[in-house]
């Protein structure tokens, strides 16, 4: 373990370490900065020139301080399980890592609110209160890993966020470190909304652009009273995709609506956590309801009868909570279980009208069909939110390029049809150019005006975002010129 | 930046060749093109959990053995350090969704390490002491045994302790000495003119089993237990004359060759047993992995893979085979730690628990994060003492307060976990699984009850 002993010629570096406490604390040989060359998305690579790990909101303050005062580009990292890219160091910053920020501070069960820091894992808020029961709504499939300033960063969803919504509606208040190092609190005591902009929703989603979250009050819910979780099993993705229209007609809010198709399918069952989905089904759907207890089965019977109405081969309903649960890791690790059928994989995140999801699928198909990758579609199907993953091999020249291709076209399939390039994964450098296929230049001119006022000098997580050129895109330059 | 990887020296011969790993029997392709690095791994990781960064995790760690072979690092300190202080737990490969055989990387990585340069220090001497100089052999072992045994007994331990000699030895001997199980007479020594352990009453099965280099000889009592456990339900067993140390330690070190010496010695020495009973996990993990030892030798690689099939748990093989549950009463609050090298090495986490539930009177609760890595992890307590400890303090934090014992699978853990108990001041008794149900067996006999009856 050992504490901090910093041998270098790098001056910042050296003041850096001054500011920071605790064991190996700094980060700065190229070995130790190599495994934070990327995150969840591995396409782009660059190393840092250092990390840091504070471990408190007067420490990240001091480091911004110094990196706004020595004009060094810095940007936040939670677990680096984003797809975007959003945490991957373009300009060669100084990574402020939050992970050693991980404390759950307050929990508040008659107001129903918890205050964690920013490295605290999504899934270890649910494990603490669920004895008291009560959980945290927002479950992204990476819950297991990612930081809760994380999901603010990326406004996360999830699978149970087509009836309780994504992060965005589960954030009371939030403390933050500007890009010039001063600290501010927004929302206070669970109170979310106070007079004037609002400032929340702004900075939640907004990529790590405009400021470092050191502090996060969520809203908790209690357990719903009942749950039960049915899959079913289509031979025809087109009847498959109209059930879940149906559903939603029918006036049900399944608490999650998940679907994948067959490729993914043979990729959870490949991996660590099959279920045994027959191999030669077109699109499995995985449904849940919840709420009290007494309406539920009533709308378990709907759900079956629309499914049987659109030839359902087999559905079943989860006998227990172990097979709930068996049925949910299957699902919920299925980007990771690409690994066991593809070297590499590219994952894309539109979102779409529920109506147009065959036409989006048959599109997806050609695509696939055209650059000779292929691809595989696991999404929450309910919210018309689609992760079309497309399959590739980097070791062979001239894979990534068309990966990058195909997932491209994809998503101005998503714009295409009136839909969205982005669903819960941000932008990040991935879709940056993409921005172009739902704003307009004005638009996104608007926006980095926005940014500007936070973040004038570009220095926090610049290059992310919006399309260049812009005025994060001449700071790169500049610091190019300079080293 | 580049001046620290320039400075290497290169091997004198160089036989395999991956990008910049130099020596034959380089970490494997196949086994980093699995990992997508989705992260999902990180959280599972002790090591990270205690620093939080990611060349201390899996993800990391794959990574950077990756880096090492597409030429954008060097097999130097900087890469030994993250590689080495990975505790070989596997709670990683539990964890992954694309199933990466991480574990299986390390182990190879550190093969690589220990060929380009020499250990120093304080590891080098323990390492070299318990991996070269004592476990490969049973005889200095045994003599080992009966100076420890001679120093408990003597008095010595008691003169040492009490003359503050103990005060000049490194911490974590320390607390290893103080909590030093009592020596008894190994069972290879015991059962030495006996060909054959008959089963009690009729013969169903014929097994060998691995008695253990340390086991033998710190633990001769669960090995006892175990015998009596088979032959309790129908099984002869042999205990092989020409068996040897399993070398788990040694692969975890990055010592292969030697690995490979001591499992061709293995397969040898089980050649005609139908069934390996293994009673540590540690060990039973690496006999089922001997074929990964062998890539590069097809025809030991197919016998290393006829051997890996025979090998079982001993809580598995009773599980499986059909065992009688002790009718006696043993009445008792327990909890369960799952050995890492049991759970996430062999997916065995039922079976062990199930055989103590089967125990009259034994009442099981649950211990939080039960397969957690204790900080055990072969000798990694005595190589890397500060991470094992602040491991092992969450570990404790674990343990419920008002159980009477502590079951697992394991003897590493059983020292480390016994270290713990008396470092936080707890009660808590360590025991083996089979030691439970041999003890629930002895009673039912000494009730004169003893009759057979299958589960
Ligand atoms: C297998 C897998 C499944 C996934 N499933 C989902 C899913 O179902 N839904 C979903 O929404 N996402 C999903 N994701 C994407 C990812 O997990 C989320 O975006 C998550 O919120 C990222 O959290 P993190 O801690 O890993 O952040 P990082 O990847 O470290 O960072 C992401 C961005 O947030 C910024 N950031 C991080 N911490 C802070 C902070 N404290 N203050 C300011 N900015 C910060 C970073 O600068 C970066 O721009 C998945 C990813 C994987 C690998
Ligand atoms: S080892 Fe497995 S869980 Fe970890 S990053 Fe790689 S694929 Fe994901
Ligand atoms: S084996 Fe254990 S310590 Fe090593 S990388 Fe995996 S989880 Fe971490």
């Amino acid at each position: 373990m050992g504490k901090n002993k910093v041998k270098t010629s790098d001056i910042h570096i050296l003041n850096l370490a001054k500011l920071i406490f605790g064991p190996q604390a700094i980060l700065y040989k190229k070995e130790d900065l190599l495994a934070y060359d990327c995150d969840g998305f591995t396409i782009e690579r660059h190393l840092p020139r250092a990390v840091v790990f504070p471990t408190n909101t007067e420490e990240v303050s001091k480091i911004v301080k110094y990196c706004a005062e020595n004009h060094l580009p810095f940007l936040a990292r939670g677990a680096g399980t984003g797809l975007s890219g959003g945490a991957i160091p373009l300009n060669n910053e100084i990574i402020i890592s939050l992970v050693r920020m991980k404390r759950l501070l307050e929990v508040d069960l008659e107001n129903r609110f918890a205050v964690v820091e920013p490295g605290f894992v999504n899934l270890k808020l649910t494990n603490s209160i669920s004895d008291k029961g009560y959980y945290y709504a927002p479950d992204p499939s990476s819950q297991y890993a990612c930081t809760i300033g994380g999901n603010v960063a990326e406004n996360a969803g999830g699978a149970h966020c087509l009836k309780y919504g994504v992060t965005t509606n589960h954030i009371l208040g939030l403390e933050v470190v500007l890009p010039n190092g001063d600290i501010i609190e927004i929302g206070r005591n669970g109170i979310p909304d106070s007079p004037g902009y609002d400032l929340l929703g702004l900075l939640t989603g907004s990529e790590g652009t405009l400021g470092i979250v050191t502090k996060i009050t969520v809203r908790i819910l209690k357990n719903p009273e009942a749950k039960q979780t049915v899959l079913a099993y289509f031979d025809n993705i087109e009847d498959g995709s109209q059930a879940v229209s149906d559903i939603i007609s029918s006036g049900i809010v399944p608490a999650a609506l998940e679907m994948m198709d067959k490729t993914a399918i043979e990729g959870v069952e490949a991996a660590a956590f099959p279920v045994g989905h027959p191999k030669d089904i077109e699109a499995v759907l995985l449904i849940e309801v919840d709420g009290i207890a007494a309406g539920i089965d009533d709308q378990i019977e709907l759900i079956l009868a629309v499914c049987r109405r659109r030839n359902v081969r087999e559905v079943k309903v989860a006998r227990d909570e172990a097979e709930r649960g068996r049925w949910w890791a299957n699902r919920k690790t299925g980007f990771g279980a690409m690994g066991a059928i593809s070297p590499d994989y590219l994952v894309q995140d539109g979102v779409i009208p529920r109506s147009k999801l065959p036409e989006v699928l048959a599109r997806i198909h050609k695509i696939s069909e055209e650059s000779g990758l292929r691809i595989a579609n696991i999404f929450h199907a309910g919210d018309g939110n689609l992760h079309p993953l497309v399959l590739f091999d980097s070791r062979i020249p001239g894979e990534t390029e068309k990966a990058i291709q195909a997932g491209s076209a994809c998503l101005k399939v998503c714009a295409d049809v009136g839909g969205s390039i982005t669903g819960e994964h941000g932008v990040g450098i991935e879709k940056k150019e993409e921005m172009r296929f739902v704003f307009n230049e004005e638009e996104i001119k608007a926006q980095t005006d926005i940014r500007n006022v936070f973040n004038p000098d570009c220095l926090l997580n610049a290059g992310k975002l919006f399309p260049t050129p812009g005025r994060c895109a001449e700071v790169k330059r500049e610091l190019a010129s300079k080293s | 930046m580049m001046s620290i990887a320039n400075t290497e020296q290169k091997p004198a011969c160089t036989t395999g060749g991956l990008g910049n790993y130099l020596w034959s029997d380089p970490p494997k392709e196949n086994k980093w093109a699995d990992c997508v690095h989705c992260g999902l791994c990180l959280e599972a990781c002790p090591t990270y959990e205690q620093l939080g960064q990611e060349q201390h995790s899996p993800r990391g760690r794959v990574h950077l053995i990756k880096s090492v072979a597409e030429g954008n690092l060097f097999v130097n300190e900087a890469f030994a350090d993250p590689v080495f202080q990975c505790l070989d737990c596997r709670a990683c490969t539990t964890a992954c969704p694309a199933s990466v055989d991480v574990g299986g990387l390390i182990e190879e990585a550190r093969g690589q390490v220990r060929q380009a340069m020499a250990l120093k220090g304080w590891k080098a001497m323990t390492s070299k002491f318990f991996l070269e100089t004592l476990f490969p052999h049973h005889d200095r072992l045994h003599a080992a045994g009966s100076l420890l045994k001679f120093y408990q007994k003597s008095g010595m331990q008691k003169l040492v302790r009490k003359t503050g000699l103990i005060n000049i030895m490194p911490e974590h001997l320390v607390e290893m000495e103080s909590i030093m199980p009592e020596i008894k007479t190994p069972v290879r020594k015991k059962y030495k003119q006996e060909q054959v352990i008959k089963a009690k009453g009729v013969t169903k099965r014929q097994v060998s089993i691995l008695s253990g280099c340390i086991m033998d000889v710190m633990f001769s009592d669960i090995n006892e237990a175990t015998i009596n456990v088979l032959t309790r339900n129908g099984n002869d067993v042999t205990i092989p004359k020409n068996q040897t140390c399993c070398g788990a330690l040694h692969v975890h070190a990055g010592d292969r060759e030697m690995g490979r010496k001591l499992a061709k010695q293995n397969i040898e020495a089980f050649k005609d047993s139908e069934k390996v009973i293994v009673n540590a996990a540690g060990c039973g993990c690496m006999l089922k992995e001997y074929p990964e030892l062998f890539h590069d030798d097809p025809e030991w690689q197919e016998k290393a893979k006829e051997f890996s099939a025979k090998v079982e748990d001993i809580s598995k093989f009773l599980y499986d085979t059909g065992y009688a549950p002790p009718k006696a009463e043993l009445n008792t609050r327990i909890t369960y730690h799952d050995a890492c090298h049991l759970a996430h090495g062999q997916g065995i986490r039922e079976e062990p628990r199930d055989l103590l539930l089967h125990i009259p009177g034994v009442e099981m609760v649950h211990m939080p994060n039960a397969d957690r890595c204790c900080g055990s992890a072969g000798i990694y307590n005595l190589t890397n003492p500060e991470m094992a400890g602040a491991i092992l303090e969450s570990k404790m934090a674990n343990v419920p307060e008002d159980v009477e014992m502590i079951s697992m699978g394991n003897p590493g853990c059983m020292l480390q976990m016994a270290v713990g108990v008396q470092k936080y001041g707890r009660n808590q008794r360590i025991v083996h699984t089979v030691q439970l149900l041999d003890w629930a067996y002895q009673k039912e006999e000494e009730q004169g009850s003893g009759q057979d009856g299958e589960k």
